[in-house]
């Protein structure tokens, strides 16, 4: 570390813009989680924990954070392995394989709620394509959005579809940002393919997996316009995950004073989950590295 | 032969996924020349031989009234996002360093806490923000501007810039700084002249990134915006009937992604252009 | 030798032009420039609104998305555009996003738009909002023509505060080529030994469901099946389950309440009636298409109007699909009253009635429909904006435009040689279409939507305990008792007495009283 007097020029514009801008909304969530405020009486009245306790007793909202649950943990680690594999793969060969590099950055920039819609054309069991090809080649079809578990793999599939560019791209970008020393070393040891890879690549991607694996828990748990489009929380409640309920709460309904309780419940425990998770990566990941 | 097998199995792992990434595209692509007619008549890929194609999907988006003209909301998109991208970029950057490089403490917070405060800012779900930011925009009479956009979209992706960019700013040695700073270099100079170019991969596709996260957002667009301000995906979900077109949404599918393509090819070129200089081969 | 071939290319294009030209009897000089066969005279035709002048003025619309219903708003905007010189900006949303669109603003004292078009059931979270629909327009020839129904929906309070644009309600259409067809009655009689007719219950729309599922019976190489509906949990399967339920409910002789007892304000839902009907629901899965129990309304549009299915029942559009001029099922399709029940369930005794006759309950389902923002400054600029779009001229020509989404609600609206002469369609589908749809307005036993305060609460509460029954996640009578406990805790949080009122008009609907 270094100390400068000016280190405060780095930090500040950022963290005070930041600040200035989301210090009204959050504070004005936080007090709406003590209103009433709905469909019929916009007002900032104070009603206590009354929120709060409807919170704990609506089973519907923590089905939603299981379901939630069970989506982030396989988009994530799939993804991650899929996307690490593919980086692995393409990270050298500069000149070659540019098509593959290209296009596999290209599924994120898809608009998600328009993306939504061509899947779920996609998943339509009678005039889409996949289980008519599915049909061609003498496999069995399958009940994409009609039964629970095949819906939310399909949920879980558009995800992966999507967002494993994500991984694969900033993976790729820590792998061309990596020193060429340790390289070196390990080829001057006559280290193989895998123990290059185990022993040198993988402990010096450490930090910056981390990274990545946090911000995509983050945003993979706000996973809403896919759930909306292609089942709406169904069959029954089995894709209804966190962010889609308090959108239906929230936005659907009016029911703001009793989303905002949620959404801070929801905040609570996702920074409690990612602080634990995070302390297991480090461990996991970068101490092994040494 | 070992070699032979490994690029075997490579290559097939390639093709596999680039199958999977391009059907839907693939897909939409085939759709955007469909009707009414050939859609209900059950699945169809290929123009002239298994459907009668028809240009309607990509007609309604550059008619006003039979649909919408996307070329505004276009360019209101790409200069909401592109200044967003940038200042956040510039101010993300700059505390990305002061976090990698400095030690700052506030009470019993440190370093570590200050980025988490950052990032944990995109956990909240986005609903229920619209409200309290509608509030916030009208008192400022920013409602349905490219300013009250800008600002929103700023405090969307200046946590994720800090995120990433300390991530890449640790990676990069502090001998460099050191040796920067004993050349005679004041540590603003030290950042943009030694340790930025360090990093370029890091910084265009955190770049990219911005891009992307400003250029697909619909909700904020949506909710923050009445009629002045038309972003690009707010215009084309405006096709969304209770009848889904799914001829026009496959086009405006493609049409939204065509910039964002170009972007990628640059990118590619730029982020391996460093490694290509690089011994690393 | 060229310059001649011109010569006669040009003579022969000008004579077809001016023969086709002769060929329109009645043309006049808006008909020219406008999509439109005549201007009809009247205080908001082509002709009146052209001598208005908003020139240097702004009218902001809020609208669905294209094209039903926005394109419409969309055309009649440019076209207003050009006869007053005002300037009209229009915003087209997707359904699931439109009450959000409107309620932000609203709650927080936004003026964001000056009309809203949006559906007809929010006019109890609406109502406070919307300016009412001043007296000389209720006086206009075009409103007069309004039938009962679309009147009563549009009415708040015994004040007009929704401005008419489009007529819904929920119907049944079937594949007249297999009702009709001598050789699959035979084939239905041998097998099931009942006749096939147009389902008079929903007990026998079910048979023939079962019946004519999974199976090739129009003979074009691709499977078929019974029945199409909108099942999907938050896309407007609320309404389809009314549908089914409206008959074992709604009794005609026991007065006070569908949805609630008026009296009490106990919830209904889970009572024999309501479960009836769901029950009917989640056996209706056995005879719908592949996937068809995660339909949303845009599917049941493409399987019913794309011939997959022999029956559908909910808003106009499978209809007017299957009727396209490109559609390969013209002219073979029908419709029908929703089916009834042989039995009803009578709350104030307690057991279910029997009836020979089968009960009929039709839902008069929300629609389409405009009003004015109280907020507004440019009130009168938008009434003759929505007067003008509801002009005989545009009406006649917006219902021959099917994906429009503008449907039949003015008396003149059911004439079935207007859709044999300027939609070709069959005289048999003009008449059933036309009897089914007038013949709603006669009846006395209707069921509204719940216009009240919060009713999309309501709604989606009814649409989460259907779904969960449908998934088999809990039994029929489980799921509605779960769903009658949140409506009770969603009247009381809304206030009962604020529910009670608003209710209580939309008994008087029911009920036929006058108010």
């Amino acid at each position: 570390m270094i100390e400068s007097r000016h280190k405060y020029l780095f930090l500040f514009p950022a963290l005070f813009t930041l600040i200035a801008i989301i210090i009204f909304p959050l504070v004005y969530t936080f007090r709406l989680s003590f209103s009433s405020w709905d469909v019929v009486q916009p007002t900032l009245d104070f009603i206590g924990f009354d929120n709060y306790v409807r919170v704990f007793n609506d089973m519907r909202f923590w089905e939603s954070l299981a379901t939630l649950g069970t989506v982030v943990l396989s988009v994530v680690s799939i993804e991650y392995i899929i996307g690490f594999a593919l980086a692995l793969l393409l990270w050298q060969d500069i000149e070659r394989n540019r098509f593959f590099r290209v296009l596999f950055i290209i599924p994120m920039m898809a608009t998600p709620v328009i993306i939504s819609v061509v899947w779920r054309t996609m998943f339509h069991e009678s005039l889409g394509p996949i289980n008519d090809l599915l049909t061609m080649a003498h496999l069995p079809t399958v009940p994409w959005l009609s039964k629970p578990t095949s819906a939310l793999i399909a949920v879980i599939i558009v995800d992966i579809w999507q967002w494993t560019s994500f991984i694969f791209i900033l993976l790729l970008a820590g792998l061309l940002s990596l020193p060429h020393e340790p390289y070196e070393a390990a080829a001057m040891d006559g280290a193989n393919r895998f123990q290059t890879f185990w022993h040198v690549t993988f402990p010096m991607m450490a930090p910056i997996t981390i990274g990545i694996l946090i911000i995509r828990i983050i945003e993979a748990s706000k996973i809403m316009e896919t759930v909306y489009v292609l089942t709406s929380g169904g069959p029954g409640t089995s894709t209804e995950t966190s962010a889609y309920y308090i959108f239906i709460r929230s936005l659907r309904e009016f029911q703001i004073g009793y989303s905002a309780a949620m959404s801070i419940v929801y905040l609570l425990l996702m920074i409690l989950a990612l602080m634990l998770i995070a302390k297991g990566l480090t461990r996991g990941l970068v101490s092994k590295g040494g | 032969m070992r070699i032979l097998v490994y690029k075997g199995i490579k290559y097939l792992v390639l093709i596999l996924w680039s199958a999977f990434v391009a059907g839907p595209f693939l897909w939409a692509l085939s759709t955007s020349f469909k009707d009414d007619a050939a859609v209900v008549s059950g699945a169809t890929y290929i123009p002239f031989v298994d459907f009668e194609p028809s240009l309607d999907g990509w007609k309604v988006l550059f008619s006003a009234t039979e649909g919408v003209n996307i070329l505004g909301p276009f360019i209101s998109s790409l200069v909401v996002t592109l200044v967003s991208s940038l200042v956040s970029l510039a101010l993300g950057t700059l505390a990305a360093y002061g976090l990698s490089r400095f030690t700052f403490r506030a009470g019993p917070l440190g370093n570590t806490d200050i980025t988490f405060f950052f990032i944990s800012q995109r956990i909240i779900t986005p609903v229920v923000l619209a409200i309290p930011y509608f509030l916030l925009l009208k008192m400022f009479r920013l409602l349905d501007t490219h300013v009250g956009l800008i600002l929103i979209y700023i405090a969307m992706l200046l946590p994720i810039v800090v995120w990433i960019m300390v991530d890449f700013f640790n990676n990069i040695s502090t001998e460099l700084d050191e040796a920067a700073l004993i050349d005679g270099c004041t540590p603003v100079e030290a950042f943009y002249k030694i340790i930025l170019p360090e990093c370029t991969p890091g910084l265009v596709v955190t770049g990219l990134l911005c891009f992307i996260f400003a250029w697909n957002d619909f909700f904020f667009a949506f909710t923050l915006t009445f009629a002045d301000t038309q972003l690009l995906p707010v215009s084309i979900v405006a096709l969304n009937s209770s009848k889904v077109p799914w001829w026009s949404l496959s086009s405006s599918s493609l049409i939204a992604i065509l910039p964002l393509v170009f972007l990628a090819i640059w990118l590619e070129r730029f982020l391996t252009r460093g490694a290509l200089l690089g011994p690393l081969k | 030798m060229v310059k001649n071939r011109m010569t006669k290319i040009v003579v022969t294009i000008a004579l077809a032009a001016g023969l086709s030209a002769g060929g329109v009897a009645r043309a006049d000089k808006w008909s020219e420039k406008y999509p439109i066969k005549e201007d009809v005279p009247g205080p908001a035709s082509y002709e009146a609104t052209s001598k208005k002048d908003y020139k240097g003025r702004t009218l902001t619309i809020l609208t669905h998305a294209i094209p039903v219903m926005g394109e419409p708003t969309a055309l009649h905007a440019k076209q207003f555009e050009k006869l007053t010189g005002a300037k009209v900006k229009v915003v087209h949303v997707p359904f699931g996003d439109l009450f959000q669109k409107a309620m932000i603003p609203f709650q927080t004292g936004q003026a964001a738009y000056d009309v809203m078009f949006y559906g007809s059931l929010w006019i109890g979270d609406f109502h406070n909002y919307l300016a009412p629909v001043p007296g000389e327009y209720i006086g206009m020839p075009q409103m007069q023509e309004v039938t009962r129904n679309y009147k009563d929906v549009a009415t708040w309070e015994g004040r007009m505060i929704q401005f008419p644009v489009d007529g819904d309600r929920h119907y049944l259409k079937y594949r007249s080529d297999v009702i009709n067809n001598p050789e699959l009655r035979a084939k239905y009689k041998e097998k099931t030994g009942k006749e096939l007719r147009v389902p008079q219950t929903w007990k026998e729309y079910a048979e023939m469901g079962r019946f004519f599922n999974n199976w090739d019976w129009d003979g074009d190489g691709e499977k078929n099946y019974g029945s199409a509906e909108v099942v999907a949990r938050d896309n407007l399967m609320f309404s389809a389950i009314i549908s089914r339920v409206a008959p074992y409910a709604k009794h005609p002789d026991v007065k006070g309440g569908f949805f609630f007892d008026l009296e009490t304000m106990e919830p209904l839902v889970n009572t024999p009636g309501w479960v009836e009907g769901v029950k009917d629901f989640v056996e209706a899965q056995n005879y719908m298409p592949p996937g068809g129990n995660n339909f949303g309304l845009g599917d049941e549009i493409f399987s019913f109007g794309g011939g997959q299915t022999l029956f559908s029942y909910s808003w106009d559009d499978a209809f007017v699909q299957a009727m396209e001029p490109k559609s390969r099922i013209r002219n073979l399709v029908g419709a029908a009253p929703l089916p009834g029940a042989h039995k009803v369930w009578n709350r104030k005794t307690g057991k279910w009635d029997k009836f020979d006759t089968p009960n009929r309950a039709p839902y008069i389902c929300w629609g389409w429909t405009s009003a004015v923002i109280k907020a507004s400054k440019n009130k009168d600029m938008a009434f003759d904006y929505l007067a003008f779009f509801a002009n005989p001229a545009n009406h006649a020509s917006d219902l021959l435009v099917g994906r429009f989404g503008v449907n039949p609600y003015r008396t003149t609206d059911f004439d079935p040689k207007f859709y044999i002469k300027e939609a070709g369609w069959a005289p048999d589908v003009a008449k059933t279409y036309c009897a089914t749809l007038s013949g709603m307005d006669k009846s006395q036993n209707r069921v509204f939507d719940l216009r009240v305060p919060g009713v999309n609460q309501y709604m989606s509460s009814l649409a989460a305990g259907v779904s969960k029954a449908l998934a088999k996640q809990l039994t029929p009578q489980q799921a509605m008792d779960e769903v009658a406990v949140e409506w009770k805790q969603i009247t009381k949080r809304l206030g009962k007495d604020r529910v009670r009122k608003a209710y209580a008009n939309v008994v008087a609907l029911e009920d036929n009283l006058k108010r």
